[in-house]
């Protein structure tokens, strides 16, 4: 098995802790982080799953953009959209 | 030594080193001082109602909130995995427009990007992968955000006492 396998396989077994601890958590804003993990776990994926140049620029959209949308939810849950 | 046992004693070495990484710069940043933005507050907040501490549940709030030196970190190793040094620059480039898009002004995102591509790209002549990179910042990450927030908040908040002095 290549470097790159094992660490393919660990980034799927985080993925899916994450996802499972997501879905177990009562409160939404905590849910926030491990939704986070999975994530960077699924930006590892892309990343190993596509080595060509746009797969760094696939990796990065996906991050940046579930970023953002825990952003939204955070800050939607804590009433308002300007900055604290 | 067996292929898969080494990748696994690699990976264990590349998490403690993108670990340090990414809490040395966001605590450079200060990010336990202050929520970037509202929605990061609230998690501090829910994360010390739920046992945890408010300065480390700040921090990350903040790493929830917008791309910090973790994410810089990850993406590196991205970066270096797909193009060497090259690949973690277009990184560094991508997460500072991420920072602008998700109404962050800092820099630890982008500091944290460039420092890991050198680190990540150091370790590689040394008979590293990176992505046995990519798979350690996974697992730094799930030891601060994916296992308990009360004790990574409150772990975080003694490291931001020492830093502040």
């Amino acid at each position: 098995m290549t470097p790159a396998g094992v660490a393919l396989v660990l980034c799927g077994a985080v993925a899916l802790y994450a996802g499972v601890r997501v879905a177990l958590e009562p409160d939404t804003l905590r849910k926030l982080p491990f939704l986070n993990v999975f994530s960077f776990a699924i930006t590892g994926v892309i990343a190993l799953l596509l080595p060509h140049p746009l797969g760094i620029v696939a990796a990065a959209a996906y991050f940046v953009g579930s970023t953002l949308e825990s952003n939204a939810i955070a800050s939607t849950f804590a009433g308002g959209l300007e900055r604290g | 030594m067996d292929t898969v046992l080494l990748t696994t004693v690699h990976i264990l070495v590349a998490a403690a080193v993108c670990w340090l990484n990414f809490i040395t710069i966001d605590m450079f940043f200060k990010l336990p001082e202050k929520g970037g933005v509202v929605g990061a507050t609230a998690i501090a907040r829910h994360i010390e109602a739920g046992g945890g501490s408010l300065e480390g549940g700040t921090m990350m709030g903040n790493i929830v909130s917008s791309p910090d030196a973790s994410a810089g970190t990850l993406l590196a190793a991205c970066g270096v995995f797909i193009a060497g040094i090259p690949g973690g620059l277009l990184a560094a480039l991508l997460v500072f427009i991420g920072n602008r898009i998700c109404h962050d002004r800092g820099y630890a995102g982008t500091t944290g990007c460039l420092t890991a591509t050198f680190i990540v790209f150091g370790f590689t002549l040394a008979g590293f992968s990176a992505a046995e990179f990519i798979a350690g910042m996974v697992i730094a990450i799930l030891s601060i955000q994916g296992i308990s927030h009360a004790y990574a908040s409150r772990v975080l908040s003694t490291i931001w006492k020492v830093r502040r002095g």
